[in-house]
């Protein structure tokens, strides 16, 4: 009997023992944050396996939006932190960087970091793509092909148009071009919100986040909104009848970067994981059908769909439009209760 | 003392993962500011009042509950009666059928719901075959969808307590009021009914509970244009990292919540005291 509690409380003591040591042992793999949709899977099938060829390291990947990236980095501050490496666009970067949450970038170990243009370099780790908007429409419904945000607004698209929330970025950015050919600058979002009021009779749906907006084009609940590139030209490739076109008026861009959490627990393998994302050989296979990815390795040809859509090269990836991020985060709030008073039903 | 101890665990893990998280979400709704740290303050209570949007959204939130939880009760009593009526081996079927929804996902059953009620999808199909409507109808992102979906996905909490409190009646009881001579409807409503009200309102506190708490189903069927007090929380606490906010929003939302299922659970307890006398 004695003997019995006796090996249960070991049993009991060495089960905590493993709960609390948890990843800290030599051979733990690495923990990535990706994107769902398009960065989820082609980090699974190009990025992971280049990695584990160089490396022997295994990696476990965990879907996670941006914001819950930040958010599960702030509940762990001062602790261990959930994942090694952050992918972040451009405004929660700057958001999670000032918050403490991202590790300066050891370049010196990093080769393929000098083969970047210095836009696509920061202190705290590399941009690994650019992610652009557009119009994305139904060409069995919408006949006229867009050209500029403003075929949005047409009468016949009365209820067939969707967009996102500003909880995207691709919402977010939306708002961002319309407030900025309207007039309005980051400091000023009212001329961008007044043509957004207007859109409203049009609004088919408006998704509280990019995941459900996906969804949409599939289901015909709309003809035609805003949409990311990569993402539309994936649906496209699966056969969901979607074409996707550059607005005219320029093409809304934003960097997403890659970042080794602050404290991580395998800090040199994230900085080899992160290193493997910007190399060439990398994102030349990332750039082919039907990932689309633009790459910011100078290296890289451009090529397909990204040479024929978005930029012949990299000089052509400055024209694109750019916003002021740390400028938009420090309105992101009030633009949020804003949107949520006037965009109802 | 033995019963004490046998029911330690589980005080123990209440104590830990929901009170003491509790504290936490009010300590950390009394801080000044953005962050934790900034300090005692109300401000953010004072916030949340002194805006009407604040007020309109937590009003829908709580009435879409109740609309929700109303069509479960007015679509699960029928189906509870059938259900206790039915004979043993289609009863089996029956429980089975209720209790299904359960084990599938609540994400995977809402976006079932968005196929039906689509554009495209099966309701609007038929709508338009059967001559209805000229046009498909608006069900997705309109409250009217949120309703029926709500009330779908959260039958089981209704149907089963209900099963539960008819299966307690004595069936003696039905006999003898038509015996007394009261016709079907009579026994139901004089009979049934008053003595199922335990059920009722078991399943209505735990649907209602239910329903206005649901985010994925809100948020998916909804849209962003139907602002819920679950999204609201969401929005402050991951897009925006507000935390304090946040806590505070969702301290009134329980709070409110908890007083509508108190007040239930009095009106239920006074008429019950007035059956009996």
């Amino acid at each position: 009997m004695n003997s019995l509690a006796m090996s249960r409380r070991t049993l009991l003591a060495a089960t905590a023992g493993t709960a609390l040591a948890g990843r800290a042992f030599a051979a733990d793999p690495l923990v990535a944050a990706t994107f769902g949709g398009t960065w989820g899977e082609v980090q699974k099938q190009v990025l992971v396996p280049a990695f584990t060829k160089r490396t022997g390291a295994s990696v476990n990947l965990a879907v996670m939006l941006a914001t819950e990236q930040i958010a599960k980095l702030t509940a762990a501050k001062g602790g261990r932190p959930p994942f090694d490496v952050a992918i972040l666009d451009e405004g929660p970067a700057l958001d999670a960087i000032s918050a403490g949450l991202i590790a300066k970038y050891d370049s010196a170990k990093s080769p393929a970091f000098n083969q970047l243009p210095s836009q696509f370099q920061s202190a705290y780790g590399p941009a690994v793509t650019m992610q652009a908007i557009g119009i994305a429409y139904n060409p069995k419904t919408v006949k006229v092909p867009p050209t500029s945000w403003d075929d949005l607004w047409k009468p016949e698209y009365k209820g067939r148009v969707g967009i996102t929330s500003l909880a995207s970025t691709l919402g977010l950015a939306f708002l961002l071009d319309i407030n900025r050919l309207a007039g309005g600058t980051e400091a000023d979002m009212s001329p961008g919100f007044a043509k957004l009021r207007t859109l409203l009779p049009n609004l088919a749906a408006v998704s509280a986040n990019f995941g459900a907006h996906g969804a949409l084009f599939q289901q015909g609940e709309i003809d035609i909104g805003v949409q990311n590139f990569n993402f539309a030209e994936e649906l496209r490739a699966k056969g969901v009848p979607i074409a996707f076109v550059r607005p005219s008026t320029g093409t809304p861009a934003w960097k997403t970067s890659m970042h080794v959490v602050q404290g991580a627990v395998q800090p040199d393998l994230a900085t080899s994981y992160i290193d493997t994302q910007i190399t060439a050989e990398v994102q030349t296979r990332m750039e082919m059908a039907p990932w689309n990815v633009i790459p910011t390795n100078r290296d890289v040809k451009f090529e397909g769909l990204v040479a024929s859509v978005i930029a012949q090269n990299a000089e052509e990836l400055q024209k694109l439009v750019f916003f002021d991020w740390a400028q938009v985060n420090k309105s992101r709030a009030t633009w949020t209760q804003q949107f949520n008073r006037e965009i109802r039903v | 003392m033995a019963s004490l101890r046998l029911a330690a665990p589980l005080g123990g893990f209440f104590a830990l993962f929901f009170v003491v998280p509790l504290g936490l979400l009010l300590f950390t709704s009394t801080q000044a500011g953005r962050q934790i740290g900034g300090g005692f303050s109300l401000e953010q209570y004072a916030g949340f009042f002194s805006d009407t949007l604040n007020l309109s959204v937590l009003w829908n939130t709580l009435l879409v509950g109740a609309k929700a939880t109303v069509l479960c009760l007015v679509a699960g009593y029928p189906l509870a009666w059938l259900t206790v009526r039915a004979p043993a081996r289609l009863q089996s079927v029956l429980v089975f059928a209720i209790v299904l929804p359960i084990v599938t996902s609540v994400v995977v059953r809402t976006f079932a719901w968005i196929v039906i009620l689509g554009r495209n999808g099966l309701v609007n199909t038929w709508i338009l075959e059967l001559g209805l409507s000229a046009t498909p109808l608006r069900l997705l992102f309109s409250e009217a969808g949120v309703v029926i979906v709500l009330a779908q996905v959260q039958m089981p909490l209704m149907v089963l307590p209900l099963i539960t409190s008819l299966q307690r009646i004595d069936p003696n009881l039905g006999s003898a009021s038509a015996a007394l001579g009261a016709g079907a409807w009579r026994t139901f409503f004089k009979v049934t009914l008053p003595l199922s009200v335990p059920g009722i309102v078991a399943g209505t506190i735990l649907t209602y509970a239910a329903c206005v708490t649901a985010f994925v189903t809100q948020s998916l069927i909804g849209g962003s244009r139907l602002l819920y007090m679950p999204m609201m929380i969401y929005q402050q606490a991951l897009d925006l990292q507000n935390w304090p906010f946040a806590a505070a929003i969702s301290v009134i939302f329980m709070v409110s919540v908890l007083l509508v299922i108190a007040s239930l659970v009095a009106v239920s307890r006074t008429r019950a005291a007035q059956a009996a006398a």
